[in-house]
C-alpha cells in the first residue's frame, strides 16, 4: 500500500493556511488544516477605544474588508443601542453587494475556472472551450472578468472613498450620503455588469434566470446553446463531466446569518433581513433560527492557552500559546455551532434563504464542489437585484438623514455583536466594552468556519471532511485537490508540497 | 496626469524598500500633475492606480541574484515573465500581465527596482545596502517634483 504525505500551502492574501493530506493508494485518508500564522487582531483591540474597532478591523482581510467594517459598527451599535437610519444600511448594503460581487466573479473565472485548462484534461471535448473561456490573460471570460471587477468595486469608493480598507460606517449610519452624482454613477457601473452577466455568464435576462426554480428544468437549460455557451453553463459542463457534482460534500449542516439588513425594520435589537438566515440541520433537513448563543470555539487542537470544551465568544480568548510535539496543529480554533461543524458560504446563504433552483439542486444531488461554485455565481443575480433595490430607494429618498449624531453620554459599557454574510460566509464581531474601553474583542470569520481543525471531540472541520475520500489520479498534478480547495473559496495561493520527495505543485490564483 | 506606485511590505525585511521610499518622497511638495501612493501588497485592487494617468513609476523590491542594493529599471516585460515575491499576494507581475491583457491603451511603466539583501516575514528593518539604496532613489527623482518635469 502506498502512503504518502501531501501538505498543500495556502499562502497569501490574509494569513497562512496550510493543508495536511495522507494519501493512501491516491485516496486522501486524512486531512489537517493548519494556520500557520498567529494573527491576533483580537489582541490588538483590547485596551483600546471601541471605535478604533472600525479602522482596525477592515485591515482583517484585503477581500472583505467592507463585511469586517459592518459586522463591527453593528456590534457598536448594540452596545450603546444606537438607532441606524435607512439610508444608512441602505449605503451599507449597497457596498457589501459591491464587494460581494468582485470576490463572486474573481474567484469563479480568474480562480476556480482556470484549473479546467489544465493539460490533464486535454482530451476532453470541452477543452478547446475552456482554453478559449477561462485561460489565463487569453480565455474570453478571464479578461472580461479582470475589467469587471475592476470597476464594480468603485461603487464602494464612492462611499468609503477607497476600496480595500475602509473606515465610512460609523454608529449611527454612513459618513456620506446619497447624493445624485453618486446614484447614477452607481446605477452605471451595476448596469454594466448586469448586461455583462446576462449575455456572457448566465446566457438570459435576469428575470428568466431567477424564475428557473427546478434542478430539471436547470440541466434542460445545459442542454441549450444560450446558457450551455455560457461562462457559467461551461463551468458547469466541465465541472460535472469529472464528477464534481459527486464530491466533496463535507459537513451537511449549514449557518447563514442572513443577508443584508432590512433598511426599514432593521435595528439593534431587531434581526431584520432580506435574506432570511438560519441553521440548516443537515440531520432532519429542517430550517431552525439562528441562535448566536450557540456559536462557539474550541481550541483543544490549536495553540492556544487551552480551556475545555468550546466557549461562546463572550467568554472566549485568543491567548497564544505555541505548545510543538503535541496534537495541536493550528492558529486557527474551532469554531461550532452547539456540537454541530457547519459551512457556511453562498450554498449556505442561498439554501437558507429558500431560493429555489439551489434548494432543488441540493435535494437531488446533495452538497457537492460544483454546487458550492454554482451557488456563488447564482448569488450574483440577487446581489445585482438588491443593489438595485438599494439605490432606487436611495434616489426616492435623498432627502433622509444618512446619518444620526449621538451624544457621547450614550457610549456607556456593555456588549454587542454584529453578524453578517460576507463573500464566504457568516461573519461575527463580539466586543464587551468596560471603563469605556474594549474589555474583549472576538472575530469569528468565514474560513474559521471552514478551515476549522478538530474540536474537543476529535471531530474534524469542514474542509477536513471534504478532502477525505478524495481519489488523486497523480500526486505530482493533484489538479483534484486544487478544485476541491477552490470550491471552498479560500482566496490563497495553494502549494501542494510532496513530503516524500521534496516536490511543490501551486495553484496561485 | 503621473503616478508613483510604492509596492511592498514593510513588515518584511527589505521587501519594505517601496514603502522607505513613499515616506521620504511623501515629505515633498507634490507637483499638481503627479500623485504619489503607498501601495503596499494589495493584489488585484492595484489595476485602479493605473487609470487616470499617463505615465506610471513603480518602486519596488526584487531578487534577480545581483548585488544587494544595487538600483536596476528593468522592463515591464521582463517583470511579467517573473514570480511573484512572498507576501506580495498576486504581484507586480501578475498586475502588469492583466493591465496588458484589458481593451484601454496602458499608460507607460517604468520601473525602479532595487536588489534586496534579506526578505524575512515579520523582520521589519532594511539592510544597510537597501537602506542607501532608499536615499539614490530620492535623489534619482528629485526632477519628478519639479513643477516643469515632463
Amino acid at each position: 500500500m502506498a502512503r504518502i504525505d501531501v501538505n498543500i500551502n495556502l499562502n497569501r492574501v490574509e494569513g497562512d493556511l496550510e493543508i495536511g493530506l495522507t494519501l493512501e493508494d491516491g485516496v486522501v485518508t486524512e486531512a489537517r488544516t493548519i494556520g500557520t500564522l498567529y494573527r491576533g487582531f483580537e489582541q490588538i483591540m483590547v485596551g483600546r477605544t471601541p471605535r478604533d474597532a472600525l479602522v482596525i478591523t477592515p485591515r482583517v482581510c484585503g477581500i472583505c474588508g467592507t463585511a469586517h467594517l459592518y459586522s463591527a459598527v453593528l456590534a457598536l451599535e448594540q452596545a450603546w443601542q444606537v438607532p441606524v437610519p435607512a439610508n444608512a444600511t441602505r449605503i451599507r448594503n449597497l457596498c457589501l453587494i459591491a464587494e460581494g460581487l468582485q470576490n463572486d466573479f474573481r474567484q469563479t473565472f480568474l480562480f476556480f475556472a482556470p484549473d479546467f485548462c489544465n493539460p490533464r484534461y486535454n482530451r476532453q471535448p470541452w477543452f478547446t472551450e475552456a482554453l478559449a473561456a477561462f485561460e489565463p490573460f487569453r480565455g474570453a471570460i478571464y479578461l472580461e472578468t479582470l475589467a469587471t471587477t475592476r470597476r464594480v468595486v468603485e461603487i464602494v469608493a464612492h462611499f468609503g472613498g477607497q476600496w480595500p480598507h475602509s473606515s465610512y460606517m460609523l454608529p449611527g449610519g454612513v459618513t456620506l450620503s446619497a447624493d445624485m452624482r453618486r446614484i447614477l454613477a452607481c446605477r452605471a457601473v451595476l448596469d454594466e455588469v448586469q448586461r455583462w452577466y446576462e449575455q456572457r455568464i448566465v446566457g438570459a435576462s435576469l428575470d428568466d434566470w431567477l424564475a428557473l426554480d427546478s434542478a430539471d428544468a436547470y440541466f434542460g437549460w445545459l442542454e441549450a446553446s444560450a446558457h450551455a455557451d455560457s461562462g457559467l453553463g461551461l463551468l458547469s459542463r466541465c465541472a460535472r463531466s469529472l464528477g464534481l457534482h459527486r464530491l466533496a460534500a463535507g459537513t451537511p449542516h449549514m449557518l447563514s446569518s442572513g443577508s443584508w439588513c432590512d433598511p426599514e425594520h432593521w435595528a439593534f435589537n431587531a434581526e431584520v433581513r432580506l435574506l432570511p438566515g438560519g441553521f440548516y440541520n443537515g440531520d432532519t433537513g429542517q430550517i431552525e433560527a439562528v441562535d448566536q448563543q450557540l456559536i462557539n470555539e474550541h481550541v483543544r487542537h490549536s495553540w492556544f492557552r487551552p480551556y475545555q470544551g468550546g466557549r461562546h465568544p463572550w467568554q472566549g480568548e485568543t491567548v497564544p500559546d505555541f505548545q510543538p510535539n503535541s496534537d495541536r496543529y493550528t492558529w486557527a480554533k474551532a469554531p461550532r455551532y452547539g456540537d454541530k461543524v457547519v459551512q457556511t458560504g453562498p450554498l449556505a446563504e442561498l439554501l437558507i434563504a429558500g431560493d429555489a433552483l439551489i434548494t432543488s439542486l441540493h435535494a437531488a444531488e446533495g452538497g457537492n464542489a460544483w454546487l458550492r461554485q454554482f451557488a456563488r455565481v447564482r448569488r450574483v443575480a440577487l446581489e445585482l437585484l438588491h443593489a438595485r433595490r438599494m439605490l432606487d430607494e436611495l434616489a426616492l429618498n435623498m432627502h433622509e438623514p444618512h446619518f444620526l449624531d449621538m451624544p457621547k453620554s450614550r457610549e456607556l459599557d456593555g456588549e454587542g455583536y454584529g453578524l453578517v454574510m460576507a463573500a464566504r460566509g457568516i461573519l461575527g464581531h463580539w466586543l464587551r466594552i468596560k471603563n469605556g474601553q474594549v474589555d474583549k474583542y472576538q472575530i469569528v470569520t468565514p474560513t474559521a468556519w471552514s478551515a476549522s481543525p478538530r474540536d474537543s471531540a476529535g471531530i474534524p472541520g469542514h474542509w477536513e471532511q471534504s478532502l477525505v475520500g478524495l481519489s488523486v489520479q497523480d500526486p505530482d498534478n493533484p489538479v483534484e485537490i486544487g478544485h476541491i480547495i477552490r470550491s471552498h473559496d479560500p482566496c490563497l495561493v495553494c502549494t501542494v508540497h510532496m513530503l516524500d520527495t521534496g516536490k511543490r505543485v501551486r495553484f496561485a490564483p | 496626469m503621473r503616478h508613483i506606485l510604492c509596492f511592498g511590505n514593510p513588515l518584511h525585511g527589505d521587501d519594505g524598500f517601496g514603502y522607505a521610499v513613499y515616506q521620504r518622497l511623501a515629505g515633498l511638495a507634490l507637483p499638481d500633475d503627479l500623485r504619489l501612493f503607498d501601495v503596499g501588497t494589495p493584489g488585484l485592487a492595484a489595476l485602479t492606480l493605473f487609470q487616470g494617468c499617463d505615465d506610471v513609476l513603480i518602486i519596488d523590491a526584487c531578487r534577480s541574484g545581483g548585488e544587494a542594493g544595487r538600483l536596476s529599471r528593468p522592463l515591464p516585460e521582463t517583470v511579467m515573465a517573473e514570480a511573484s515575491l512572498a507576501g506580495h499576494g498576486v504581484g507586480v507581475g501578475y498586475i502588469l500581465q492583466a493591465l496588458a491583457a484589458l481593451p484601454e491603451t496602458m499608460p507607460r511603466i517604468h520601473i525602479i527596482a532595487v536588489e534586496t539583501a534579506t526578505v524575512t516575514a515579520f523582520r521589519p528593518g532594511l539592510s544597510a545596502a537597501v537602506l542607501k539604496a532608499v536615499d539614490e532613489v530620492v535623489v534619482l527623482l528629485r526632477p519628478y517634483f519639479l513643477d516643469d518635469a515632463a
